[in-house]
Formats: structure tokens, sequence, C-alpha cells
């Protein structure tokens, strides 16, 4: 594992996202009209208050955290996606998030899908087109290409996903809970795509509620809980710190 | 921020191993939140324009697959549009009224309404549908309603072809000025890009639009004259003007002006120049106003 330089790729400082949910009204009818007008039925959550965080050149972070402590927003803030409250994020290029899944199509063949996402991903298709091959092969879904996406099973979906969203790869990727998909022979592939990012001196951001996974692919881990960084550091520490806090809770810090 | 946000390189951007090393503390940090300038905004449009035509034609496809008769859907659904127009208003309840060829009278219009209400329905859900993409990949998010006119339009294009086909067998003879279909068409695509921006945009944060949607499309359809001559039903010079207000009925007015040689007042064509100079800058301004906060 190539050792974390110390150049910075991203920095997030002081990153508050908050965002609006519509709820779901639970009082009647009455209720919402006897105080005279209609109430606002939606609430803020506070989803990430205040995290400053720098990703450097070949690292590879864990983010952990109960589900519902930002994790995803905070990806989704650094993609650009979400928009912030208040807060800066400035990096060398825009982080990008892996996965394609939300633009395929289960009744198209994968490799209509292919060109579909690698479209969404911002390919020309003359780009796709050279690169078809490669992107087969890498799913190892040669022999079901031509057959429509929903005849796959979930494992050959989601190979046919990351085959396609790791087409070329991004200086700062992200990953949500994705690397623990297909067989043995694919994770390997996978964790080698990877591996190439930070080869490169780029930076991956890993959420996971595999520890060991954690453990054994990040060189640093972040604690995100109730959108506070709790701990940053050795992911060993950082997960056990983390494991500690359900054993002393018996539930999680957040909800 | 500054200037250095517009040359922001994208997540696509190839690593080079070799060179990363040693320059890479003189490489800027930009700020990734910041909105790109209009510019900028446009030319990824721009660079990604394959995605706004190909994702929609492979809906197309998609549509048809398991149906008997396949992609000739594209064809015959029009076909039995008309038809069951012309067995309502033309047989039945015969608004033929002033028309010589009621037939061909009605396909035009039948066809054009037809894609633009296809567009506005399409573009009203554009945003909510893709909100799963919205919310995993940045892309300018204009490719989504643009990616649903320029569907519909596709799926428009056997229309026309029916819809001349019918034009031809009701005895009618193309002429130089059915070349000036095209400029029509033109028009309406500008105009369908307008009204398809304004509306994602409503439909994205206003739900309900969907639910009013019909009701106002089928009143703008009798607004349209799609069914019938305005020409022969309203007598009254001011409401006639009235008419040219509404785009659809100007675009609806100068095709049959092109194709079946029928009458176009002045203000029409006004109307028709000014609306589809007018609303697609307007939808872009408005689009963009509001698409940062999709998703959220």
């Amino acid at each position: 594992m190539t050792a974390p330089g110390t150049a910075v790729t991203v920095r997030l400082t002081d990153v508050h996202v908050h965002y609006r949910v519509y709820e779901d009204p639970s009082a009647g009818f009455k209720q919402n009209f006897s105080q005279g007008r209609v109430r606002r039925r939606f609430s803020v959550i506070k989803a990430v208050r205040g995290v400053t965080l720098d990703l450097h050149e070949s690292e590879t972070l864990g983010l952990v955290g109960a589900n519902g402590s930002g994790k995803t927003t905070l990806l989704s803030a650094m993609t650009g996606l979400q928009p912030l409250k208040s807060g800066t994020i400035r990096g060398r290029s825009r982080p990008a998030l892996l996965g394609v899944s939300p633009v395929l199509r289960g009744a198209l063949s994968g490799r209509r899908n292919i060109l579909i996402g690698g479209l969404a991903l911002g390919f020309t298709r003359a780009e796709i087109e050279s690169r078809m091959d490669e992107i087969i092969d890498f799913a190892g879904l040669r022999d079901a290409i031509d057959r429509p996406m929903r005849t796959y099973s979930s494992g050959m979906r989601a190979r046919l996903n990351f085959a396609i969203a790791t087409a070329r790869i991004p200086e700062i990727l992200l990953i949500d809970e994705a690397l623990a998909v297909g067989d043995e022979g694919f994770r390997t592939r996978s964790a080698k795509r990877i591996d190439e990012v930070r080869a490169a001196a780029g930076s991956v951001v890993l959420v996971s509620h595999n520890m060991a996974e954690i453990e054994r692919s990040c060189n640093r881990a972040a604690w995100l809980d109730d959108g506070v960084l709790r701990l940053v550091g050795d992911p060993d520490e950082v997960v056990s710190a983390y494991l500690a806090s359900y054993s002393s809770n018996g539930q999680s810090g957040s909800g | 921020m500054d200037d250095a946000t517009n040359s922001l390189p994208g997540p696509e951007r190839p690593v080079s191993a070799a060179n990363r090393i040693g320059v890479s503390d003189a490489r800027r940090l930009v700020d990734l939140t910041a909105a790109p300038s209009v510019g900028a905004y446009l030319r990824d449009v721009w660079r990604r324009r394959e995605f706004a035509v190909v994702v929609p034609a492979q809906d197309l496809r998609a549509q048809n697959m398991d149906t008997a008769l396949g992609q000739l859907w594209h064809l015959v659904n029009p076909a039995l549009l008309v038809g069951v127009y012309f067995l309502v208003f033309g047989v039945l309840l015969d608004t033929r009224r002033g028309v010589d060829n009621f037939l061909g009278f009605l396909v035009v219009g039948v066809v054009l309404f037809h894609l633009f209400q296809r567009v506005v329905q399409d573009a009203a859900v554009c945003i909510t549908r893709n909100l799963g993409l919205i919310r995993s990949i940045q892309f300018p998010r204009i490719l989504l309603p643009l990616a649903a006119v320029n569907g519909q339009t596709l799926a428009f294009l056997p229309a026309l072809g029916v819809a001349l086909l019918t034009l031809l067998a009701t005895g009618e003879r193309p002429t130089l000025r059915w070349l000036l279909l095209a400029a029509v068409l033109v028009a309406m695509y500008l105009f369908n890009l307008g009204a398809a921006l304004v509306v994602a945009r409503v439909g994205a944060s206003v739900r309900d639009l969907q639910r009013l949607l019909p009701h106002l499309l089928r009143l703008l359809f009798y607004a349209s004259g799609v069914i019938f001559s305005v020409e022969a039903f309203v007598t009254s010079e001011a409401w006639r003007r009235a008419f040219a207000i509404n785009p659809v009925y100007d675009l609806i007015t100068c095709a049959r002006w092109c194709l079946l040689g029928t009458g176009v007042e002045r203000s029409v064509v006004i109307g028709l120049v000014v609306w589809c100079a007018v609303l697609p800058a307007a939808g872009l301004l408005v689009f963009r106003r509001g698409e940062r906060r999709f998703g959220s």
C-alpha cells in the first residue's frame, strides 16, 4: 500500500449541510387547520454540523458512523450535489460518487446500459464504444451482455454498475457501500481498481459498515456521529472507539 | 467565487501517475460548491449533448419492446389517435364547418398538439423521475428536460410521416410551401424546449402540477383550434386576435398554412416569432435559478 502523501486533494472547512424533509402529517385534518393557517409540514434536518477535514494524496479514508449520521450527505456535499448551509469545500477536481445505477434501464441490454451509463458520466459515445469490450470483460458479463438487464442477478447488476462507473478513474473517488458486491474474483478486480486511484496520487473516501473492510483497505478513518466528526485517525483506533460506543450505549449514539 | 471554477476538471479527468507527485503541492484547490458561469454551463451541456439524444432514443425503444407490434407502435399510435378524433369530431359531432379537407386539417392539428402535450407531461416529471440520478451524478440538469423534448420529438417523426401520408391520401399535393414546414418545426422545437424548461422547474418543486396538467392541457386543446377552424367558428375579430396569443394555436395555424394553404393572419405569425424567441431564453433563466435545489 502506498504511503499517503501530505498534499491536500480536498479540503472541507466547517461544512454544514441542512436539508428540508416533508413530514407525513400524523395530525388529523382538523388539527392542521385549527391554528388558523395551514401548518408548515416540513422540518429541517441538520445532517452535517461543522465538519473540517482534509483528504490527502494516495489516501483512502474510511468513513464510519451509524445510519443517519450524515455520511451519505457528506459525500453528496463533496460532489457538489448537495448545497451547503455554510462552510467551504475546495478541491483539485470534482470528486465523483461511484455508481451509475439510477440511470440504468432494466428493459435494455447490458451493452445498451453501458452506453447510457457512460453518457451519464460524461463520456462521449465514441469513448464508450472504444472501451466497450474492456468494460464488459471487467464486469465479467461476456455471455449476458446482450440480455435485458432485468434478467441479471443482483451481483451481476452491481458488477455492471461498478465496471461502468470506474471505466475512467477519477482523481477523487467516493464510494458509498459499494465494494461488498459480486463474487470473490470481482472483489479482487474492484479492489485493484481502487488501488489504481491511490497509486496515481488520488484520494478515496470509503463509506462502509464493514469494519474489517475499513481496517483492511483504509489508511485513515473518520467517525461521523450525528453530523459531527467524533474521531479522525488510525483506522484501528477509530473502529475500536466506534464499536466501543455501541457496547457502552447499547444503542447507536444517533438516529 | 473565482474563475478557476470554470475550468474545473471533471471527475473523469484521467489520472496520470507520472506527473502528479512533485507538482501536486502547487496545484490549486478550487471551490467545488460554486455554481458554474452560464458559459461554462452551456459548454458542459454541449459536451454531453449525446446523453440528451441517446438516452431518450433508447427509452423509446424500450417502451414497445415487449409488445406484439414492437416498434411499429410508433406509427400505429398516431394513426389511431387521428382516427379516433376523426370519428368523434369529423363524423359524430361534425365540427368540419368551413374546412375543405377536414381529415387533413385535423391530422396536422392533432399530431402537433400531441407533441406539445407529451413534451409538457414528460418535462413535468423529468426531475422527480430522475431524482436518483440527480442525487448521485453531477451533470447539467438541463439535459433532463432537453432529453424529454428530444425523446418526444423523435417519437413525433413517425407521426409526422403519418400526417403527410394522410394529406397525400386526401388529395393534397406537395407545393414549395411544404418546405416552410421545416421552419415551423424548428420554431416548435424551440418553443417546446422553453416550455419544457419552465414546466420542469415548476414540476420539480410543486408536485401538484402533475395533477393539474391534464386539465390545463385539455383547456389549451380547445383553445388551439385543433378540432375546429377558429376562422369559421369565431366571428368576433377581437376574439380571433386573442387566439393569436396562444402559441400552440399559432404553431398549428402556421403549419396548416404550409401544408393545406389555409389562411394565416399577421398577428399569428408575430405571436409565433415572439413566443419562440422569448420562451427558450426565459426558460433557461428560470430553470437555472432552481436547478441547484433539485434533489435536496
